[in-house]
């Protein structure tokens, strides 16, 4: 009998136990991370070595930007200034009888350059990547795709080009091309950011040439950056 | 925050004397309820100095040697703290250009993170770049569904970890985002890709039985996506045993943790930072430590 109880008792606890739940109470706080904590201290002393080498470096000033440039989708300031620096940079080189324009991706704009002197540190944290640019040849036939992908990426940077209503408009139309060149960075003419249209190439030249360091060179070049918010992106219903 | 007094309830069931201790204890009110306090950072980005004050959207914000006063502070009001990373703590600023990323790592570790996982931006120094920086870190990296057999990094990573702080196990693992279109394929190389839902599965799972209070998913998935493309909040609704997602990628800013609810209803907790360090993530957990429950319930005060 006792033994029973004892039974009784332990399966009535073990199934108690089963049905138990555990608590876990929950507080939650996103600390901003201010001049509130600004104190010297041993972090300090580890970064300081780097940051002086660096600096010695990156803090020259190269230019001067009038107004903050900031990147957008469908259009924004960087975006025009980076997508007209890039294209500019290969006008010279490239055969004139084919339509040419330039896309570069939003995302791998990396940091706005604010209002104020341009610092070599300025150029490398919006193009912080080693990437190259390339010129790729497409047949015209591609540019369907290439409104799908700006429709549905809402906007991806552009120049030499504008889309209106949703169509892809050349600023400089040449009748009877059958093929355009691209000018891109050779990380969205591989795959990047999934524009597959570049699998559609018939050729490609590499530039030879860093994104980064052509910008950089345009910065000395211009002095005082040039800023537009041009509308270059309609992409319609 | 301060720090809070747990007192063990006593209570009275009659006839307990005849059930073992341990049975007893779990079934009562009899809880020692213990206390973690996760910290936590994503896409921080190679920003090591705040960002200057003519910033055009974040003036003064953020800066390593500050985390690290913030991170001090709580440590000294805090006894179980854990910290970790979400992923791409390389590139964005000339820190990595110029030092492939010794920096972050000498400075992690300076800060005493216990776990972070890999995001995509760190293979931009080649698979070999972050075996060379990793050199510098003595904190592991938890990557648990990439396969790098036949890789500089193989060997160099974890599939899961289990960092134990007083009474409180907590199991911690990572996700990656895939890699194809993103990284260049050269440096990525041979890397295998497996899915992150089956993965985190089987980790949660793994690390459940492991015994742990808490299991957390370091992920760089992303946050939450338009198309079907597997997210955080994906992860979420498909996988059970998660009781945190610690995200990264998007560089999503959340004002509080996001509440999913996983494939057996309970709450699963997904959280995000935004970027560069602008923020810290804090979250604290009380915790039963019922032997024999069954389910967890997370209530978010």
């Amino acid at each position: 009998m006792i033994l029973k109880i004892i039974i009784f008792l332990l399966l009535g606890a073990g199934l108690l136990a089963c049905s138990s739940v555990n608590t876990i109470l929950v507080n939650n706080e996103q600390v901003s991370v201010t001049s509130e904590y600004e104190k010297v201290n041993s972090a300090d002393s580890i970064i300081l070595p780097y940051r002086n080498d660096l600096n010695k470096e990156m803090l020259e000033v190269i230019g001067f930007a009038p107004q903050s440039f900031e990147r957008g989708r469908p259009d924004g300031s960087l975006n025009n200034w980076s997508t007209d620096v890039i294209l500019n940079s290969q006008l010279e080189k490239i055969d004139k009888t084919k339509p040419i324009f330039c896309i570069l991706n939003f995302g791998g704009l990396r940091n706005p350059i604010s209002k104020g002197d341009v610092t070599l540190a300025d150029v490398f944290k919006l193009m912080p990547f080693d990437n190259e640019i390339v010129i790729a040849e497409l047949p015209i036939s591609s540019i369907a795709k290439i409104e799908a992908y700006q429709k549905i990426r809402g906007g991806e940077p552009i120049a030499g080009a504008k889309i209106q209503n949703g169509n892809f408009v050349f600023n400089n139309p040449i009748p009877g091309a059958k093929t355009m060149l691209i000018v891109t960075s050779d990380y969205l003419f591989n795959g990047g950011d999934h524009m597959d249209f570049f699998q559609d190439n018939i050729d490609v030249q590499y530039a030879g040439e860093l994104m980064r360091d052509v910008m950089i060179e345009a910065v000395k070049k211009q002095e005082t950056l040039i800023w537009s918010d041009e509308k270059r992106i309609d992409l319609g219903e | 925050m301060k720090r809070r007094t747990f007192i063990k309830n006593s209570v009275i069931v009659s006839g307990g004397v005849l059930i073992t201790p341990n049975v007893f204890a779990a079934e009562s009110n009899v809880s020692s309820r213990k206390r973690v306090t996760i910290l936590h950072t994503n896409d921080t980005h190679s920003n090591i100095d705040p960002f200057p004050e003519s910033h055009s959207k974040y003036p003064g914000k953020g800066g390593v040697a500050r985390r690290f006063e913030l991170i001090q502070k709580v440590r000294a009001e805090e006894e179980n703290v854990i910290l970790l990373d979400a992923g791409d703590i390389f590139q964005g600023t000339p820190y990595f250009n110029k030092f492939g990323g010794v920096l972050e790592m000498k400075l992690m570790s300076h800060l005493g993170y216990d776990a972070a996982t890999m995001g995509n931006h760190d293979f931009d120094g080649g698979m070999k770049g972050f075996v060379d920086a990793k050199k510098h870190a003595d904190f592991p990296f938890v990557c648990s569904n990439y396969g790098f057999e036949n890789t500089p990094i193989d060997g160099h990573t974890k599939g899961y970890t289990i960092i134990k702080r007083g009474k409180i196990k907590v199991g911690v693992f990572g996700i990656g985002v895939e890699m194809k279109g993103l990284v260049p394929d050269l440096k990525f190389g041979e890397t295998k890709y497996f899915d992150p839902i089956s993965v985190a599965n089987d980790k949660a799972n793994l690390l459940k039985k492991k015994g742990c209070d808490l299991v957390i998913c370091l992920s760089h998935l992303g946050y939450s996506y338009e198309s079907d493309k597997v997210s955080d909040l994906v992860l979420a609704r498909k996988t059970k045993n998660i009781h945190l997602i610690i995200g990264g990628h998007t560089h999503t800013f959340l004002d509080k943790p996001t509440e999913e609810k996983n494939l057996n209803g309970e709450t699963v907790l997904v959280n995000q930072v935004g970027w560069a360090g602008i923020n810290l993530g804090r979250i604290d957990f009380e915790i039963d430590s019922k032997v024999f429950a069954k389910k967890d319930i997370i209530k978010v005060g």
